[in-house]
C-alpha cells in the first residue's frame, strides 16, 4: 500500500525543487547566452556537486548521530520558518501587495548587467560567468538541500532520504530538459501558485514534526497531516480574499 | 602567531558565514523566526495536553501568518511597490 505521507513528501519536495530549478535556470540561461556556456556549465556543475556532497555528508551524519526527536524539532522548526516565509510572500503576491515573481523580468535585468561587463577572448575561461552560475545554483539549491534532508530524515522510522532526493532530482531534470528545449526563461511555469502550494505543505509538515519532536500527540496520527493541510489552506484562501479587498480599497482611495 | 591581516581575514570569513545563515534562515521576516520559536516553546509547555497542545499550536500558526502578512501590507502601504525582488535573492 502506498504511504500517504510519502506521497505528500514526494510532491512537496518535487514542487519546491521545480520552483528553485526554474529560478536557477534563469540565471544559467542569462549567463550562458551573454557570457558563453563553458564557464557557466562548469560553475553550475560544481555547485550541483557541492549540493550533492552536502546532502550525502549531512544526511548520513544526522541519521547516525542525532536522535529522531531532536532531528524533528530542528527540522520542523526550520521547515515551519521556511513554509511561513514562502506563504507570506505568496499571499502578498496574490493580493497585489507584492509584484508577482517574473522570470522574464529577472532574466532581462541579468542579461543587461552581464552584457555591460568586459568581454572575454574566445576559448578562455570566464570567471564572471562561472561565479554567477555557481552562486546562483548553490543559493537556489541550498533551500532544496535543506528540504530534501529535512523530509528525508524526519519522517519516522523509514529513512526516506532516497525518496526525497529522487523527487528533487526528477524535478530538476524535468525543468532542465524543458529549459534546454525552449532555451529561454520558463515564464509559463505557474511559479506563484506553486510557491503558494509549497508554502502550505512546508508549513504543515514543519508544524507536524516540530510538534511530534517536543511530544505533542496529534490526533489520528499521520492522517492529521491532511486535516492540517485543509486548515492552513482554507486560512490562506481567507487571508488572500481579505487582503485583496484591502488592496483594492487602498487603490480606489489613491485613484 | 597569526598576523593582523590573517586575523582580519578569518574574522571577515566568520562574519560572512553567520551573515549568510542569518539571511538564509531569518531573511527579511524576523517576526516569523521569532514567532516559530514562541510556538515551539508553547508546544513544549503544553505537550501533556491532548487537546490544548494541537489546538493552541495551530491557532498560533494562523495568528502568526496573519500578523506577518498584515505587517508587510502596512509597510507596503507606506512605500510604493517597486519590482526589485531584492529580498528574494536567496529564497522563494
Amino acid at each position: 500500500m502506498i504511504d500517504q505521507s510519502a506521497v505528500l513528501l514526494f510532491i512537496t519536495v518535487a514542487l519546491a525543487s521545480a520552483v528553485e530549478a526554474t529560478e536557477a535556470l534563469t540565471i544559467i540561461l542569462a549567463s550562458g547566452i551573454t557570457r558563453g556556456w563553458r564557464s557557466t556549465f562548469e560553475g553550475a556543475l560544481l555547485a550541483l556537486a557541492c549540493l550533492a556532497v552536502i546532502v550525502g555528508v549531512a544526511g548520513t551524519a544526522l541519521v547516525l548521530y542525532v536522535p529522531l526527536y531532536a532531528l524533528r524539532i530542528v527540522v520542523g522548526t526550520l521547515l515551519l520558518i521556511f513554509g511561513l516565509q514562502w506563504l507570506t510572500k505568496a499571499i502578498l503576491r496574490q493580493t497585489g501587495f507584492k509584484p508577482p515573481h517574473d522570470e522574464r523580468d529577472i532574466y532581462d535585468k541579468q542579461v543587461e548587467t552581464l552584457s555591460k561587463e568586459k568581454g572575454i577572448l574566445r576559448g578562455q575561461r570566464d570567471s564572471l560567468a562561472f561565479a554567477i552560475s555557481f552562486k546562483g545554483v548553490l543559493l537556489e539549491g541550498m533551500e532544496v538541500v535543506m528540504i530534501v534532508i529535512s523530509f528525508g530524515l524526519a519522517n519516522g522510522s523509514q529513512n526516506q532520504l532516497g525518496t526525497a532526493a529522487l523527487a528533487a532530482l526528477v524535478a530538476v531534470a524535468v525543468m532542465t530538459a524543458v529549459g534546454a528545449v525552449v532555451a529561454k526563461p520558463l515564464t509559463k511555469v505557474p511559479e506563484n501558485y506553486m510557491k503558494l502550494g509549497v508554502g502550505n505543505l512546508l508549513t504543515v509538515f514543519g508544524l507536524f514534526w516540530m510538534g511530534e519532536g517536543v511530544g505533542v500527540q496529534w490526533p489520528l496520527g499521520d492522517v492529521f497531516l491532511l486535516i492540517l493541510l485543509a486548515i492552513i489552506f482554507l486560512a490562506t484562501l481567507g487571508l488572500i480574499a481579505y487582503f485583496k479587498r484591502v488592496h483594492e480599497n487602498q487603490t480606489e482611495v489613491e485613484l | 602567531m597569526p598576523s593582523g591581516k590573517t586575523l582580519s581575514a578569518v574574522w571577515k570569513g566568520v562574519k560572512s558565514f553567520f551573515t549568510f545563515w542569518k539571511d538564509f534562515l531569518v531573511g527579511d521576516s524576523p517576526v516569523l523566526a521569532l514567532g516559530v520559536v514562541v510556538i515551539l516553546c508553547v508546544a513544549y509547555l503544553l505537550r501533556g495536553s491532548a487537546v490544548l497542545a494541537p489546538v493552541s499550536t495551530i491557532i498560533l500558526v494562523l495568528v502568526l501568518i496573519t500578523f506577518a502578512v498584515w505587517q508587510k501590507t502596512k509597510t507596503r502601504r507606506r512605500t510604493p511597490i517597486i519590482n526589485t525582488d531584492k529580498e528574494d535573492k536567496t529564497r522563494a
